[in-house]
């Protein structure tokens, strides 16, 4: 964890849960594990206030907690730094449900990121009171959360083991695999009650499982769509189908966080697969093509292994990922350097260990220009300089050193996903300060609208609310507009750049043995 | 030779290095800051805004928006004073609404040091107790007048009764006879008044201009 990635994860906790909160993370950020005393002494906040923010913590699954080995009465408190970059991507996993199961998974996924974690009953209720979707039937509800259950996109929270000791200090979980995704007894009845008020949430059969989203569930269709887009880029929208299948076939027999190749797979069970589900009569008959256009190309998705059986292939996730991880680099390069900076970046990680003059040569530009941007990409660290020594002659004769250009990828992934962090920092960071700066001009027009709204509520005249509306002067209205157009660009930085930071972090998983705190349950 | 020491990578070149690179002749010599904004050498590409990202930023706004009223939004009281200085009684008032929505934590799947709620509760049965024995001591006072009104004898002792009477009362509730202790072991000088008036004699001296 960087420095960088320490200072984008305070600017997102103060956004959301204020400066206490981000105060108390931080303390956490930069330890292992603290306890409630040493965060207090540490940040100065009272007591009562540190424990908040810890109960917020815990509750929006950012904070887990242990008891203390020399003191099982006491608590250990950790932050969980991966999935604080989660809460930017809240509004990715709410759209990825819409689009899958329409408004009312969208108001389910939505209430249980409001709520943190709670249980299926509570959800629903919860969801039906909001009242946006009033058409739908608590039996809809009730369906989607169990198809979305079995989907994996929700998972059961650890259950609460109740010992002997009812007056535990720090409670104790059971953690048990079969048990995630096993359907929750949801009883429409007594939901109905609930809602009346003829009953209580404790008397629902379900009060002691606690559902969340499972945030690596989103991640491995963010992840599939990423590849099956860049098929879809180069090679058409057949092959991405194909592809989409393969995948889809992949699941079935391989764990989708396998760090680097899939599973074996066969020609027949694709074929088999396709003529089942698919509709695409070209894709049929002209898979065997569509397959090896698929393995033959460099961005080396899909690999032929074997003949057995039409052909055995696998996914190569780590290929994949180094190609479309340095595509992002090379683009990246391109738009820093220029695009002959890109060429000599993509000479030197074709030939691994190039010197300078060779450099020039292979890349065709002028002498000085590609020593100035060979320097150029030396100074921002995007390749390195590896020193091969040979003894001089003689005993006394100076050693003759070869200095030659090579990319350390892994390094240079690193730098750049560093990058990526802090360019998100100072992108929230600018948007607060514009939302600072201007926060009288913003405020007025929010009051304004909703006086508007309230007065076409009552039926005013047109003219009135003219009038009112004009209490905005113009270049009042000039500088706001000019704000919000800063404002929104600003976020969509953010979606963009959070898109990067999610390649690279896929890269560190399928192509480094690095720790990256993504597995299939957690 | 003997400066750079022998062996092992240092992660940098040295000037010597750089210079064999070709790349030190082309350095500029810096005699001021860098600017702060750096001319941009290309055009940074222009952002495309698809149906999805606006759904997306929408919904990030009112998510943060909806955060922001939330009550796990915690602000420390000293930033929440602060913040009530500045604000109209509308804005207040709203403050206020907000606090009042108490957070939701399932207390029963956390440590016990972080359940506030039982302290508080025992912060709250102390009033009633204090107001009772206000009550009381009102009363008790009224009794007294009307004792006083029909003999004028006997005041000492009851006087004594009624200093009996509190210290019962103190016995019964801790917490009071904590604060009464609190109230009386301090080093206050109570009795000690200064009205400022002697304040003038101190400095005669000095007021008489300086001395040779």
């Amino acid at each position: 964890m960087s420095a960088d990635y320490s200072h984008l994860s305070s600017a997102i906790l103060e956004q959301c849960f204020g400066k206490v909160v981000q105060a108390v993370a931080d303390c956490l950020f930069s330890a292992t594990t603290r306890t409630l005393g040493q965060i207090t002494s540490a940040t100065k906040f009272s007591r009562k206030e540190a424990a908040l923010a810890l109960a917020v913590l815990v509750k929006y699954r950012l904070v887990d907690f242990t008891a203390s080995k020399q003191n099982p009465f006491l608590a250990e408190y950790s932050l969980r730094r991966e999935d604080i970059l989660c809460l930017l991507r809240y509004p990715r996993y709410v759209h990825l449900v819409q689009t899958k199961y329409g408004n009312v998974g969208a108001s389910i996924a939505e209430e249980l990121i409001n709520s943190g974690s709670d249980t299926a009953t509570g959800i629903l209720i919860k969801c039906l009171a909001e009242g946006e979707n009033k058409a739908e039937s608590p039996e809809s509800y009730r369906n989607t959360f169990l198809q979305m259950v079995t989907d994996h996109y929700i998972i059961k929270r650890p259950e609460l083991l109740v010992g002997d000791d009812q007056d535990e200090n720090v409670p104790k979980f059971e953690t048990n695999e079969c048990d995630f995704f096993r359907h929750p007894n949801i009883d429409l009845q007594l939901l109905a009650k609930i809602r009346k008020g003829e009953a209580s949430l404790t008397e629902a059969r379900d009060s002691t499982m606690v559902w969340n989203l499972n945030y690596d569930r989103f991640h491995q269709d963010f992840r599939d769509t990423i590849m099956v887009d860049a098929i879809e880029r180069k090679l058409g929208e057949n092959a991405a189908e194909c592809f989409r299948f393969i995948l889809k076939i992949m699941y079935n027999t391989t764990d989708p966080w396998q760090r680097k190749l899939s599973n074996q797979i066969t020609f027949v069970e694709i074929k088999q697969a396709i003529e089942r589900k698919s509709n695409n009569l070209d894709l049929m008959k002209y898979l065997d093509q569509y397959i090896s256009l698929i393995t033959d190309d460099s961005l080396g998705f899909f690999r032929r292994v074997g003949d057995m059986g039409g052909g055995v292939y696998v996914v190569d996730m780590e290929h994949a990922f180094e190609s479309l991880a340095f595509a992002c680099v090379e683009s990246v390069i391109t738009e820093r350097f220029g695009s002959k900076a890109a060429r000599i970046f993509r000479v030197i990680r074709c030939k691994k260990y190039i010197e300078q003059e060779d450099l020039q040569k292979e890349a065709m530009i002028p002498s000085k220009e590609a020593k100035s941007l060979a320097y150029n990409l030396f100074q921002e660290q995007f390749i390195h300089v590896k020193i091969i020594k040979k003894p001089g002659g003689g005993s006394n004769g100076p050693a003759k050193a070869f200095y030659l250009f090579q990319v350390k990828e892994k390094d240079t992934v690193r730098m750049l996903l560093d990058a990526s962090y802090k360019s998100l920092y100072n992108t929230i960071e600018r948007s607060n300060f514009e939302k600072n700066e201007h926060k009288g001009l913003i405020e007025k027009s929010q009051r304004l609208d909703s006086i508007v709204e309230t007065m076409k509520e009552r039926g005013e005249t047109d003219e009135y609310i003219a009038e009112i509306v004009e209490t905005f002067t113009p270049p009042e209205c000039e500088i706001l507009n000019k704000v919000k157009n800063r404002i929104k660009t600003l976020s969509k930085a953010e979606l963009t750049l959070d898109d990067t930071i999610f390649l690279l972090q896929m890269y560190q998983h399928h192509c480094t043995s690095l720790p990256t705190g993504i597995r299939k349950f957690k | 030779m003997a400066g750079r020491g022998r062996g092992g990578k240092t992660g940098t070149l040295t000037a010597e290095q750089m210079a064999m690179l070709g790349c030190t002749k082309d350095l500029p010599v810096q005699t001021a800051p860098p600017p702060t904004f750096p001319p941009v050498l290309n055009r940074p590409t222009t952002l495309e805004t698809t149906a999805t990202q606006n759904y997306q930023l929408l919904w990030k706004e009112d998510f943060l928006n909806r955060m922001r009223d939330s009550p796990y939004y915690i602000v420390s009281a000293s930033q929440e004073s602060q913040k009530l200085e500045h604000k109209d009684w509308r804005e207040k008032a709203m403050t206020r609404l907000k606090l009042k929505t108490q957070p939701e934590f399932n207390y029963k799947a956390m440590p016990q040091e972080l359940n506030i709620s039982s302290r508080k509760r025992r912060a709250a049965d102390a009033r009633p107790k204090l107001l009772a024995k206000k009550t009381n001591i009102e009363d008790r006072l009224k009794v007294l007048e009307q004792k006083e009104l029909k003999s004028g004898g006997g005041e000492q002792d009851e006087v004594k009764q009624e200093s009996d009477s509190e210290q019962e009362e103190d016995q019964d509730d801790p917490e009071a006879a904590m604060d009464d202790e609190m109230d009386e072991d301090n080093d206050y000088g109570a009795t000690y008044f200064d009205n400022g008036e002697a304040f003038n004699d101190e400095d005669d001296n000095l007021d008489d201009g300086p001395v040779y």
